[in-house]
């Protein structure tokens, strides 16, 4: 059994640390090991492709990880004042909404966005005043936060009701007995307590959106996100550089997930 | 309103109930679903009082005091708070404030700021200078001064409790309500806050309305008593009255402890009461509640009322005395009537039998004195 469970994080780990390896490779060739050099950092960094793909990844994943955060948050206090069985059906939903595969979220919100821009666009041109171009809505930026938004939106949602359960009723009933209004409650009491949470669900939004390739495939239209640049580079061949840019990429995920983790520890602890 | 009226009103304010009282229920239910939580509650609730709600897990205490609270709202009847319908009045806006049973004190704030959340919500805002020297005052009655930097969970569990306490106090509140504030601490703290309780109930000259299971804890600290069974009302009273005049055996058992004999009832035209029981015993006694002159009935004497004696007594009956228990003032005796079954006696250290005291197995004869038996409801 031991032998086993080594063989399985063997399988999982040994790739992702002979890229981390590689991407110290003093050679240009990413199968070779010639030397040890930090060169590809440099390289990658000095890229203006490079630094513009993480520029919009960075807006996209931090856009969506806001937006869906708040909203999140908002959902799940509100699902709370819910019971019953209309209360297992948003639960059963939710949980779908995590499970369902990216390719299906990509495709999905790729037509219907392209279905409704076809109805908004004659509009706006039909609205427009003479004289000026009419704005016409494509894929982009916007249409990536939103797909990204849409999707992490339910693991906020998911961790926030997770800590709200886990709430005594009686803190909220505390309040309004010491005259605290709902919202006044909602500010001074739910939030606070809610906070490692919400912020953990933002730091796991924020990995999501920024490592995420395939809904972005689908939704980027001309934008460049991070690991769409890489896809696009390994079909002209893996280098070391690449290889240090998926290093980057995984040790900052990995960081905020760590992050995540202890902040959602520390809250149930309290 | 006539002048007279009012007049009465004034001079009745330390007499019994002509005030208005601070809260008060009328005709309160609650039902929740198929559940009966509360029937048809009514009971004035007096100002600077302290008031108890008894009874067993389950009756309905906690679901009457939320209605108080404001968490709950009754499915029929009124509740009033200083002569007001606050049935639908949000628990914010009403001036009662509550110590919840798990105390649920906010554990991102530190105790001072526990203790001032009440005061920061008031508009319009109170100064924080104020807010302050009340925070301080609060902790000092409750004796937490130096504490007010503290986080909740580097507090004891008595601690808690004395925060939760200051919480509501420092509000000043028209009505504080108890629900089962000691059941989480252990026995010594228990009796340590309960003479708290009591102290400061009696220095603030706020009215208290305390929820408890704890017959011991409701008899000792308590003006009046309101016991409940299955959402009912059943007596409403001081401990003494309750002691004394129980008005059926639910009451009777519930509050200090009391012998039983089942049998059937028989009220002559000059009211006075009778009990057969099984064997051809007979016993008079005083009927107390709504009885019918003819039916089921039982007799119930306190065991304090019994007296043990070696010689035979005239029309006592002969027992055989089984246990003994020394209980430092008083023994008690354990005995075995041929028809009655065990019957349990109370003597007092300076009484004859209690220096000698029986043995296991001696044959002895009980009485009691006229009118300390009454002949009550079965249930
Ligand atoms: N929110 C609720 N939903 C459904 N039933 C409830 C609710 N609150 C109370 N009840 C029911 O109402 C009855 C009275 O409950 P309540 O909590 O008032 O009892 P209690 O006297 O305080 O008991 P305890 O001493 O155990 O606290 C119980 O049968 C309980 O199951
Ligand atoms: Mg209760």
């Amino acid at each position: 059994m031991r032998i086993y469970s080594f063989c399985v994080y063997l399988f999982l780990y040994t790739p992702i640390a002979i890229i981390a390896l590689f991407s110290f490779n003093a050679g240009r060739h990413a199968s070779q090991l010639q030397g040890f050099s930090g060169k590809w950092y440099g390289r990658a960094l000095d890229n203006p492709f490079v630094m513009d793909a993480l520029e919009t990844s960075f807006l996209v994943a931090f856009a969506s990880a806001t937006i869906a955060s708040v909203l999140g948050t908002l959902a799940a206090v509100g699902l709370q004042g819910i019971r019953g069985p209309a209360r297992a059906l948003f639960d059963a939903v939710i949980y779908i909404a995590v499970m369902i595969p990216g390719i299906v979220i990509g495709i999905a919100t790729l037509i219907a966005l392209v279905t409704v821009f076809d109805q908004i666009n004659p509009w706006l041109a039909a609205l427009w005043p003479e004289g000026g171009a009419p704005p016409t809505l494509s894929m982009g930026v916007g249409s990536l936060i939103a797909a990204h938004a849409m999707f992490t939106m339910a693991l906020v949602i998911i961790i926030v009701r997770a800590r709200l359960s886990s709430l005594e009723r009686e803190l909220g009933e505390a309040s309004a007995d010491l005259y605290a209004t709902p919202f006044g409650t909602f500010r001074q009491v739910t939030l606070p307590l809610l906070a490692p949470a919400i912020l953990a669900g933002f730091l796991l939004s924020f990995t999501f959106s920024f490592d995420d390739f395939i809904i972005a495939f689908f939704v980027a239209g001309s934008e460049t996100t991070l690991p769409i640049y890489i896809f696009s580079s390994i079909r002209r061949g893996v280098t070391p550089e690449i290889n240090a840019i998926g290093t980057m990429v995984m040790g900052a995920s990995l960081v905020l997930l760590i992050i995540a983790q202890l902040i959602l520890r520390r809250g149930d602890r309290r | 309103m006539d002048s007279q009226a009012s007049q009465a009103e004034y001079d009745g304010d330390f007499g019994s109930g002509a005030i208005r009282p601070v809260a008060e229920l009328r005709g309160v239910s609650k039902s929740f679903g198929e559940v009966l939580a509360a029937q048809d509650l009514t009971l004035r609730i007096e100002a600077g009082e302290f008031l108890s709600f008894l009874g067993p897990s389950g009756c309905g205490k906690t679901t009457a005091l939320r209605m108080l609270a404001g968490f709950e709202t009754p499915t029929s009847g009124e509740v009033l708070i200083d002569g007001e319908r606050v049935n639908d009045l949000a628990p914010y806006r009403r001036p009662v404030n509550m110590v919840f049973q798990s105390y649920a004190l906010f554990p991102h704030l530190s105790v001072a700021d526990n203790v001032s959340y009440g005061l920061r919500q008031r508009r319009p805002r109170i100064e924080r200078r104020t807010i302050q020297d009340k925070v301080t005052r609060a902790l000092e009655t409750v004796r937490l001064t130096g504490f007010e930097k503290r986080r909740i969970w580097e507090m004891s569990g008595g601690q808690q409790q004395r925060v939760a306490l200051a919480r509501a106090i420092v509000n000043e509140p028209k009505l504080l309500l108890l629900d089962e504030p000691l059941a989480a601490l252990d026995r010594k703290l228990r009796k340590e806050m309960q003479i708290e309780l009591q102290d400061l109930q009696r220095q603030l000259g706020i009215t208290f309305v305390l929820v408890t299971h704890d017959q011991e804890e409701a008899l000792s600290l308590s003006d009046r008593i309101c016991v409940m069974r299955a959402g009912r009302i059943v007596q409403i009273g001081t401990p003494q009255d309750l002691y004394d005049n129980p008005q059926s055996r639910y009451v009777a058992d519930f509050v200090g402890v009391s012998n039983f004999f089942d049998g059937a009832v028989f009220i002559d035209a000059g009211g006075r009461a009778r009990l057969r029981l099984a064997g051809g015993l007979e016993f008079e006694g005083r009927a107390v509640g709504d009885l019918a002159a003819e039916g089921e009935a039982c007799l119930s004497i306190r065991p304090e009322q019994i007296r043990l004696s070696r010689e035979p007594l005239e029309g006592g009956l002969e027992v055989v005395v089984q246990n003994r228990i020394f209980l430092g003032e008083h023994t008690e005796y354990l005995v075995r009537h041929a028809v009655l079954g065990p019957v349990i006696a109370l003597a007092p250290r300076q009484s004859e039998i209690g220096a000698s005291g029986f043995v296991q197995g001696e044959r002895a004869w009980i009485d009691w004195p006229d009118g300390a038996a009454l002949i009550m409801r079965r249930i």
